[in-house]
C-alpha cells in the first residue's frame, strides 16, 4: 500500500536520511527501530509532508504523495500521531479528538468514529470536558491516538508511541495497536526498543545513522545475529 | 465631583474600554495564530473610519449597511496585505522582526494613502442615533450606548465562533500547535489569512462606531494601536479573553484616573499601568508564562 | 562580525572620509550642507540602533526616547540654567544612558520580539506624553524655542568660529565629529571581546549562558552605550534646529524613519545604516516636488525592501565591488527566530 523508495532528506546542508526504501502492505503492522537520532521521526515526517524529501518517491496505492500538503494527507487516508502526543493543551479532550475529523472527507462519519474511538479508550468518554494539557502522559497518548483515528485512516503512523509511558500503559497501547489493526488499518510506528518494536510488528526495519541496514519479519528480526549482538548484548 | 458625575465617567470608561477591547482582541487574535505583531492594525482602524465617513456621511448609505460594508472592505484589504507580505515572510528566517518591519511600512503607506485621498482635515461623521438617555441626574447619549452594545455583540459573536465553530477550533488549534493542526487537516495558511482579516475587521468595527465621537483623520490609528498594545500586555499577548478583560480594565482605570488628576494624564496612566504589569506579570492576566 | 575590510575597501573608506571633511570647504551650498548634517545625525542614530538591534539582538522600537531625552534635557538645562551647551550636550548623553538602563532592565526579562517592541515603544510614549503634559516647562506641542546655540570660539589662525543659522560649516564639522566618532566607537565595540560576547548572545542565548557570559551585564552595556550616543545626537539636534516639539523628536515617525534607514541600507551591517541615512534623507528631499506622494513612496519602499531586498542596498554595493567587503556582516535572523518558525 505505502511505498517509499530511495528517500533522501536534508536539513539545510546536513543529510539525515540516505536512500530509504520501505513498504507497508494493506493491513500490516510495520516497525522502524533505531537508536536516538537515527532519523526515525524524519521518515514519518517526510511521508506526511512536514519535511521535504530531497530525493526519492513516496506513493500510496501507486499514487505519488509528493506535492500533497500536510493538511490534505488526512484526505489521502494517512494519519500521524506525533512524537510526545502534541495535543492542543488549551482544548478539551472531546475537542482534541474531534479535531481529528477536521478534514472535509472525515466529517460525514464523525459521530460514528467518535463512538468507536471512545469504545477503544473508554476513559475518553469520562474525561470529555477536561483540558487535554492537564492529563497524564498515558491518557494524553490515548487522546492522541484517538485523534489520529478520527480521520478514518487506512495508514496510521505513530512516532514513538511508547515514549515515557509506564509499562502498564505500554501494554495497553500495544493492545490497542492490535485492535486498530484488526479493523484493517495498516500501522507504521517507530520505536527505540528492540523487543517493543519487533515483537509487536509483522515486519520491521532497522535504521542506523539514516540508513536502513536490515529488514525482515518481526520475530525473525529479533533472532537476527546483528540485532542480537548489537542491541540485545548477546 | 458628584457621585453622578463620577458614575458617568466610569460608564464612559467602560464604553471606551469596549473599543480598546475590540482593538486589543484583533491584535491578540493575529498574534495568537501567527505570533506576529501587526503594526498596521491602527491603519485598518483608520480605514474603517474613513469608509464609514465616505459611505454614511458623504453617500448617505444607511448606517447599518455602511458599518457592515466598511468592515467587509477593511477585512478584504487586510487579507490582501497578509497574502502579499506576512504570509511570504513567515516562511523566511528572522520573521519575528521582518513582519514587524513590513507592517510598519504598510502603516506608513496606508496613512499617506489616506492623506492623499481624503486630506489632513478632521472629518466629522454624524451620530448614528440621536438623543440622550436620562435617568435622574445621569445622562448618556444613545450613540454611546449603541457603541457598547455593538462592541459586546461583536465580541460575544467572536467568542462563540472561536468556541463552537470548526473555523474557531482550527484557529485555536493552529495557535496552540501549528504542526499538529496541519497533521489533522487544518490548512494553516488559509487560517492565517482569514484570522488576519478578522482581526482587522474588529478594528474596523471599533472605528466605525467611534467615528461619530472622535473625528476621522489619517493619523487616528496611532493612539489606538498604542492603547491596543497596552491592552494585550495587560491581558497576555495572544489571549482573546485577556484582551477583552484588559480593554475594559484599561478603560475603567483611565476614567477613574483622570477624574482624580486631569484628562491630560490619561496616556500616562495607561502606559504606567503597562510598564507596571511588565515588571510584575510580564505574561499578562491570561497569558501563559513563556521562557 | 565585520570581516576586516580588504585594502581596497580601506582605501575607499579613507577617501570617503576625506571627501566628507573637505566638502564644506569647497561647496558652499547651505541647503546641501544642511541635508548632509541631517544625514550624518540620522546615520549615526541608525548605526547606534542597529548596534543594539542587529548585533546585541535587542530589537527595541523605542530608541527615539533617548533622542528626545537628550534633546529636551540639553535644551532645557542650557536655556533655563544658562549653562553652555558644550557642557549640557555630554550631560544629555549621560542622562540618556541612565534612562537606557531603566528601560533595559524590564527588557532583559523578556525574550519575545513583540514584547520587547511594545515595552520600548511604551517607554518612549511615556516620555513623549510627559513632555506634552508639563507644558509650563516644555511648551508642549507649541514648541520649545529660544534654545541657545553652541558658544562660538576662536581658533588661532582660522579666526572666529560662530554657530548660527546662517553659518553651517561649524555645525557640519561638529556633526561629522559625532558621526565619525559614533561609527568608530561601534566598530571598536564590535571588534572587542565585548562585541564577540554580544554575537554569542544574539546567536544563542542558551549557548552564551552555558559559556558563562553574563547576559545582563553585556546587554545593559550595549543598550546604555547606544542610548548615550543617541542622547548626544539628540542634544546636538536641539542646539542645531533650535526648536523642539514632542512629536518631532519623540514621535513614532522618527523611530520608523531610523528603522527605514537601517532596512533600506542593510540591517546588521556597519555601512548599511550610513548608506540608508544618506539615500533616504536626500531622497525624500529630492522628492519634495511630488508633495504628499513622497511619503507614500517612502512607505512602499520600506515594504519593497523588506520583501525583495532583505539585505538592503549594501547587497547591491557588494555586487558592484565584492572585494571591498562593505556588505560583510550578518543577516539579522537569529537562531531563536528560526527555532520558533520551525
Amino acid at each position: 500500500m505505502l511505498e517509499v523508495a530511495g528517500l533522501d532528506v536534508k536539513y539545510g546542508d546536513v543529510q539525515v536520511l540516505w536512500d530509504i526504501s520501505l513498504t507497508v502492505g494493506t493491513g500490516e503492522v510495520v516497525a522502524v527501530m533505531g537508536p536516538n537520532g537515527s532519523g526515525k521521526s524524519t521518515i514519518l515526517k517526510a511521508i506526511i509532508g512536514l519535511v521535504r524529501a530531497s530525493a526519492g518517491r513516496i506513493a500510496l496505492d501507486g499514487k505519488p504523495l509528493a506535492g500533497v500538503p500536510t493538511h490534505a494527507m488526512a484526505g489521502e487516508g494517512v494519519s500521524l500521531v506525533l512524537e510526545r502526543r502534541r495535543l492542543f493543551p488549551q482544548m478539551t479532550v472531546l475537542e482534541n479528538v474531534r479535531m481529528g475529523a477536521f478534514h472535509p472527507s472525515a466529517r460525514g462519519r464523525e459521530r460514528e468514529r467518535l463512538e468507536w474511538v471512545e469504545s477503544l479508550f473508554p476513559i475518553l468518554r469520562e474525561r470529555r470536558g477536561q483540558l487535554a494539557g492537564r492529563m497524564s502522559g498515558g491518557e494524553q497518548q490515548m487522546v492522541a491516538i484517538a485523534r489520529g483515528l478520527m480521520s478514518g485512516p487506512r495508514l496510521l503512523m505513530m512516532d514513538e508511541p511508547f515514549l515515557g509511558l509506564a509499562p502498564r500503559i505500554v501494554g495497553q497501547i500495544v493492545d490497542i495497536i492490535g485492535r486498530i489493526n484488526a479493523e484493517g488499518i495498516a500501522v507504521l510506528f517507530n520505536e527505540q526498543n528492540v523487543h517493543l518494536s519487533f515483537s509487536n510488528a509483522h515486519r520491521g526495519y532497522l535504521l542506523e545513522s539514516g540508513r536502513i541496514v536490515l529488514e525482515g519479519a518481526g520475530l525473525a528480526m529479533l533472532e537476527h545475529e546483528m540485532v542480537k549482538r548489537v542491541y540485545l548484548g548477546a | 465631583m458628584t457621585a453622578t458625575l463620577f458614575l458617568e465617567q466610569v460608564v464612559n470608561g467602560i464604553i471606551l474600554g469596549s473599543m480598546y477591547a475590540l482593538m486589543g482582541a484583533g491584535l491578540a487574535l493575529i498574534y495568537g495564530t501567527m505570533r506576529i505583531l501587526n503594526f498596521a492594525h491602527g491603519e485598518f482602524y483608520m480605514l474603517g473610519g474613513f469608509f464609514v465617513f465616505f459611505l454614511f456621511a458623504q453617500q448617505h448609505v444607511h448606517p447599518v449597511l455602511a458599518v457592515v460594508l466598511s468592515t467587509a472592505a477593511v477585512a478584504l484589504i487586510a487579507a490582501l496585505v497578509q497574502r502579499l507580505t506576512v504570509d511570504i515572510l513567515l516562511k523566511r528566517e528572522g520573521w519575528a522582526f521582518s513582519t514587524i518591519a513590513v507592517t510598519l511600512g504598510v502603516s506608513v503607506f496606508l496613512q499617506n494613502l489616506a492623506l492623499a485621498l481624503w486630506g489632513e482635515r478632521f472629518q466629522s461623521v454624524p451620530y448614528f442615533v440621536e438623543g440622550i438617555l436620562q435617568v435622574g441626574e445621569f445622562r448618556l447619549p444613545w450613540q454611546r450606548i449603541l457603541i457598547l452594545a455593538v462592541a459586546v455583540a461583536v465580541m460575544a459573536t467572536m467568542a462563540a465562533v472561536l468556541r463552537w465553530t470548526r473555523f474557531g477550533w482550527a484557529v485555536r488549534a493552529t495557535a496552540q500547535d501549528p504542526e499538529a493542526a496541519a497533521v489533522v487537516g487544518v490548512p494553516a495558511r488559509r487560517i492565517h489569512t482569514v484570522t488576519f482579516a478578522l482581526g482587522a475587521a474588529l478594528a474596523a468595527v471599533a472605528a466605525a462606531m467611534l467615528a461619530p465621537v472622535f473625528a476621522v483623520n489619517p493619523w487616528m490609528g496611532l493612539p489606538l494601536i498604542i492603547k491596543a498594545f497596552v491592552v494585550v500586555v495587560l491581558g497576555g499577548l495572544g489571549s482573546f479573553p485577556g484582551a477583552i478583560v484588559g480593554g475594559f480594565l484599561l478603560g475603567i482605570v483611565e476614567a477613574v484616573g483622570i477624574t482624580l488628576t486631569s484628562s491630560e494624564w490619561r496616556d500616562v496612566i495607561a502606559f504606567g499601568m503597562m510598564i507596571a504589569f511588565l515588571w510584575v506579570r510580564p505574561w499578562g492576566l491570561f497569558g501563559v508564562k513563556e521562557r | 562580525m565585520f570581516a576586516p575590510l580588504a585594502p581596497q575597501g580601506r582605501a575607499a573608506v579613507a577617501l570617503l572620509v576625506a571627501v566628507l571633511l573637505i566638502l564644506p570647504l569647497v561647496w558652499h551650498d547651505t541647503y546641501a550642507l544642511h541635508l548632509i548634517i541631517l544625514s550624518m545625525i540620522f546615520g549615526a542614530f541608525a548605526v547606534a540602533w542597529n548596534f543594539t538591534t542587529g548585533y546585541a539582538g535587542l530589537k527595541t522600537f523605542g530608541h527615539h526616547a533617548f533622542f528626545g531625552i537628550g534633546a529636551y534635557f540639553s535644551a532645557l538645562i542650557s536655556k533655563n540654567l544658562e549653562i553652555s551647551p558644550w557642557l549640557t550636550t555630554p550631560a544629555a548623553g549621560l542622562v540618556a544612558a541612565a534612562a537606557g538602563l531603566v528601560v533595559a532592565l524590564p527588557v532583559l526579562r523578556i525574550r519575545s520580539v513583540p514584547h520587547v517592541a511594545m515595552v520600548t515603544l511604551g517607554f518612549a510614549e511615556i516620555v513623549r506624553v510627559l513632555l506634552t503634559v508639563f507644558r509650563e516647562t516644555t511648551r508642549g506641542e507649541m514648541g520649545l524655542w529660544g534654545i541657545p546655540a553652541y558658544d562660538g570660539f576662536t581658533i588661532p589662525g582660522l579666526g572666529e568660529i560662530a554657530f548660527n543659522a546662517a553659518e553651517k560649516v561649524p555645525y557640519y564639522y561638529l556633526a561629522a565629529f559625532l558621526f565619525l566618532g559614533s561609527v568608530y566607537a561601534v566598530v571598536r565595540m564590535v571588534k572587542s571581546p565585548i562585541g564577540l560576547a554580544l554575537v554569542a548572545i544574539r546567536d544563542s542565548q542558551d549557548a552564551a549562558e552555558s559559556l558563562g557570559i553574563s547576559l545582563t551585564r553585556y546587554k545593559l552595556l550595549a543598550f546604555s552605550t547606544s542610548a548615550f550616543m543617541v542622547g548626544l545626537l539628540g542634544a546636538f539636534y536641539a542646539h542645531y534646529i533650535l526648536l523642539l516639539t514632542p512629536s518631532s523628536v519623540l514621535g513614532l515617525d522618527l523611530m520608523i524613519y531610523i528603522i527605514g534607514i537601517t532596512l533600506i541600507g542593510g540591517v546588521g551591517t556597519l555601512f548599511g545604516p550610513i548608506i540608508g541615512a544618506f539615500v533616504l534623507t536626500i531622497g525624500i528631499e529630492a522628492m519634495r516636488g511630488i508633495g504628499e506622494y513622497r511619503m507614500l513612496i517612502y512607505g512602499a519602499l520600506i515594504i519593497v525592501v523588506v520583501m525583495f531586498m532583505p539585505r538592503g542596498l549594501v547587497a547591491l554595493l557588494d555586487r558592484l565591488g565584492p572585494r571591498m567587503g562593505f556588505g560583510r556582516g550578518v543577516a539579522l535572523a537569529t537562531s531563536d527566530d528560526a527555532a520558533k518558525a520551525g
